[in-house]
């Protein structure tokens, strides 16, 4: 599934176990042999500057974590990086500075926003929606924090990826590349809607059947 | 104090330096301070503006900036830490330290090498009047992608004084990389191979190695730049966007390991000397530093990975990578302190708080190397958090550490001990309050470079956080710079080596003199001085058996 807030709910947390066990271990570590060293102590120091072989066990364990991150990162990102079956809905989304446009070419139907009125992006729940995304100025990323993704808006290229919403809900998205003056203010709103909602949602919008 | 010190040159009576000296003098001990103290300025400048942009972001709404002015606070602020700062004073580092660590009279190509500061003062006075302008200095971001950084949609002057400023910076990098590296292949002293450099010294050459192959990229990339906004198009479309983005990370990725192995290079020296002990596994430690500066030449795309143009399953394998050499690194540090006798002074503490909160930094870094993860925080607060802990928890870190455990050997003077306490806690409170807090912002929405944010978002108890923990770290810095006052003021003398330290900066007299060295000691590994002091104690006890 295109899913990519449970990918990276799923993705993150051996990363974030991982890098939580490696600085708990090497802080203590570190305060532990700082504190336990401590100049003072009888005896002159070691004069020991080598240790190959635990080096290099210890060096074979890092590249054993390394390969078992990327085996994960390498599936988790073929799912959320996948663009397989006929997606049900497209939306073509437009940036410029300092707004979007939702267009849903199959339907004739287009959501503009302006300056001060930020657009709405609206999609079904449970479906599968492809979308496209490209900018006609300078680079911006669409940037959809709930469902813990975004894609550059390049200028003159389409951008395609599909994803699908749990909802119904509402939520905010905004710009993430920085595009000058009014930046902090490039956002826009997500509603997803159940299906049925969202059948009714086009046909209001004048959707040609 | 063993033999070694003994039959040192005394050194030259303290002169005052005219505006000539100052100008146009090429000794390397010099020359590194004045490009040191210059870098140093940027710092704090740039450090101001950071507290400006923090002064803003404590409460929702535009209450001291507008966003215009917002925009071109946080383009000065990373373009002065990256150009003015941060490369020029690594560098200095090396331009002060190596002649000396490597038994050399000076850097080749002095001349060469005094250029380079005086590039760097014209990349400054270029950059910086960007203010003095009409229409105010650049506002695109350090990195300024096309084709933001057009004449389109930037058609200020400003934005040419940065192009410009930008390339002198490089070139300075350049000529400055090139004399260090000159100095190392060609003025070692009798007995110094390559494989008995100090680690402080074998840090300066990977670094020199990645500004040489790393830097040219970033020289075209502003050159192109400037052709394309008052000459004639160069990157229009989505192929020109794209292709600035390659240049400019060629350059961009690497720079960032520039700015840290000297200071990766001057912690272990202060590891090893203040824990009495040779640094432990230097072959290891040499090597991974290689395979660093390999890797790091390779992992470029990684910023682009939400680009959709990039193979990211590659950028994502060198970028993981990393985390070995960077495991050598540690386990290198803890095998160093373990079994050794450990002096907790001014520069050892800022080593270990290198150690504690660049391992946020990097942890935070392998995080992000995983483009599934990458797609949700890049250009969030998060990237901000994991860079700045690099960067400040690993170079700024790093690069105190090496100020007081150098400053003896430079001035002839200590630094004050408790004044350098209170400086080393205040950082390390203020750092960890500022950018921790950064990580939750930006997994929780909060997108980089923005001047404001709306209330309903919650983000503001948070925001307040790294504000009050920015102004510690101004506060910490005031501690530093009357340190130094005080310091200079009513002078401690330091003798020719406080510290016992390893290498051979310290069988010279502090400062050195003109030609460095009367004698030097026998070279035979990469601590000639712990080798000479390790033989007195074998004879005393050989002696009263």
């Amino acid at each position: 599934m295109n899913h990519p807030r449970s990918q990276y709910a799923h993705l993150s947390e051996p990363y974030l176990a991982i890098a939580i066990v490696v600085a708990a271990v090497i802080v203590v570590l570190v305060v532990f042999v700082a504190l336990r060293f401590r100049e003072g102590r009888p005896g002159a120091p070691s004069r020991r500057a080598h240790a190959s072989v635990l080096e290099g066990a210890y060096v074979a364990v890092l590249a054993g974590v390394a390969a078992v991150l990327l085996v994960m990162t390498f599936r988790a990102e073929g799912r959320v990086d996948a663009i397989s079956r006929p997606p049900a809905l497209r939306v073509d989304v437009t940036a410029a500075r300092w707004n979007w446009r939702f267009d849903y070419p199959r339907y004739g139907v287009t959501v503009p926003g302006t300056d001060t009125r930020p657009s709405t992006l609206v999609v079904p729940a449970g479906a599968l929606v492809r979308f496209r995304v490209k900018s006609l100025d300078v680079v911006h990323a669409f940037w959809l924090p709930a469902e813990r993704f975004k894609k550059d808006a390049n200028p003159s290229r389409w951008n395609t990826f599909e994803l699908v919403f749990h909802g119904p809900g509402r939520f905010e998205g905004a710009c993430s590349e920085f595009c000058g003056l009014r930046h902090a203010d490039m956002r826009f709103n997500v509603e997803v809607l159940a299906p049925a909602a969202f059948q009714t949602w086009l046909r209001q919008k004048g959707a040609a059947p | 104090m063993s033999a070694v010190g003994a039959g040192v040159a005394r050194p030259l009576p303290r002169t005052r330096s005219g505006p000539i000296e100052i100008l146009a003098g090429t000794g390397h001990k010099s020359l590194g301070v004045r490009l040191f103290v210059t870098a140093f300025v940027f710092f704090l400048a740039a450090g101001a503006l950071a507290l400006l942009m923090r002064t803003e972001l404590a409460r929702p709404g535009l209450q001291v900036l507008s966003e215009g002015s917002y925009n071109e606070l946080f383009t000065v602020h990373g373009s002065t830490m990256f150009y003015l700062f941060a490369t020029p004073a690594a560098l200095a580092l090396g331009v002060y330290m190596v002649p000396l660590q490597i038994g050399a009279e000076d850097v080749s190509r002095p001349r060469l090498a005094l250029a380079g500061w005086w590039l760097i003062l014209a990349a400054g006075a270029t950059m910086w009047a960007g203010f003095l302008t009409a229409g105010g200095a650049a506002d695109a971001g350090w990195y300024a992608y096309e084709p933001l950084s057009d004449m389109l949609y930037s058609p200020k002057v400003g934005q040419d004084l940065w192009a410009v400023g930008v390339l002198l910076s490089a070139l300075s990098s350049l000529v400055l990389a090139g004399c260090l590296l000159a100095t190392i292949v060609r003025r070692r002293a009798p007995g110094m191979t390559m494989l008995r450099l100090p680690v402080f010294t074998w840090s300066m050459l990977v670094s020199c190695l990645m500004v040489l192959t790393a830097f040219p990229a970033l020289v075209a990339a502003m050159a192109l730049m400037y052709v394309d906004r008052n000459w004639t198009s160069v990157f229009s479309g989505f192929h020109g966007a794209i292709e600035y983005q390659h240049l400019f990370w060629f350059y961009g990725h690497p720079v960032v390991y520039v700015v840290f192995f000297p200071f990766v290079g001057a912690v272990a020296e202060v590891i090893a000397t203040f824990s009495r002990k040779r640094w432990f596994g230097y072959r290891p430690f040499v090597l991974s530093l290689m395979l660093f500066a390999t890797l790091s030449m390779s992992v470029w795309g990684h910023h682009m990975f939400t680009t959709g143009t990039i193979a990211n399953k590659y950028f994502s394998l060198t970028s993981t990578a990393l985390l070995v050499p960077a495991g050598i690194e540690y386990f290198d540090s803890v095998a160093t302190m373990w079994g050794g006798r450990i002096s907790l002074r001014t520069p050892m503490l800022f080593a270990l708080g290198f150690l504690v909160t660049f391992l946020i930094g990097g942890l935070s870094g392998i995080f992000i190397g995983s483009p599934p993860l990458d797609y949700h925080v890049t250009d969030s607060y998060f990237i901000v958090a994991h860079f700045h802990y690099t960067l400040f928890g690993g170079s700024v870190f790093g690069m105190f550490a090496a100020i007081y455990y150098w400053w003896p050997k430079v001035t002839g003077t200590m630094l004050r001990e408790r004044l350098g306490k209170l400086h080393f806690w205040l950082t390390l409170v203020g750092v960890n309050a500022t950018f921790f807090p950064m990580f939750f912002l930006g997994e929780n929405g909060m997108a980089r470079r923005i001047a404001d944010y709306p209330s309903s978002a919650g983000w503001t108890g948070l925001n307040e956080l790294a504000t009050a923990g920015s102004y510690v770290l101004g506060l910490s810095m005031l501690v530093f710079v009357a340190n130094v006052w005080v310091s200079l003021r009513r002078r401690v003398g330091s003798g020719p080596d406080p510290w016992g330290g390893h290498t051979l900066e310290w069988c010279t007299t502090s400062p050195p003199p003109r030609y460095n060295f009367a004698a030097l000691p026998p070279i035979r590994s990469h601590a000639p001085l712990l080798d000479v002091r390790e033989r007195d104690e074998d004879e005393s006890v050989e002696a009263t058996t």
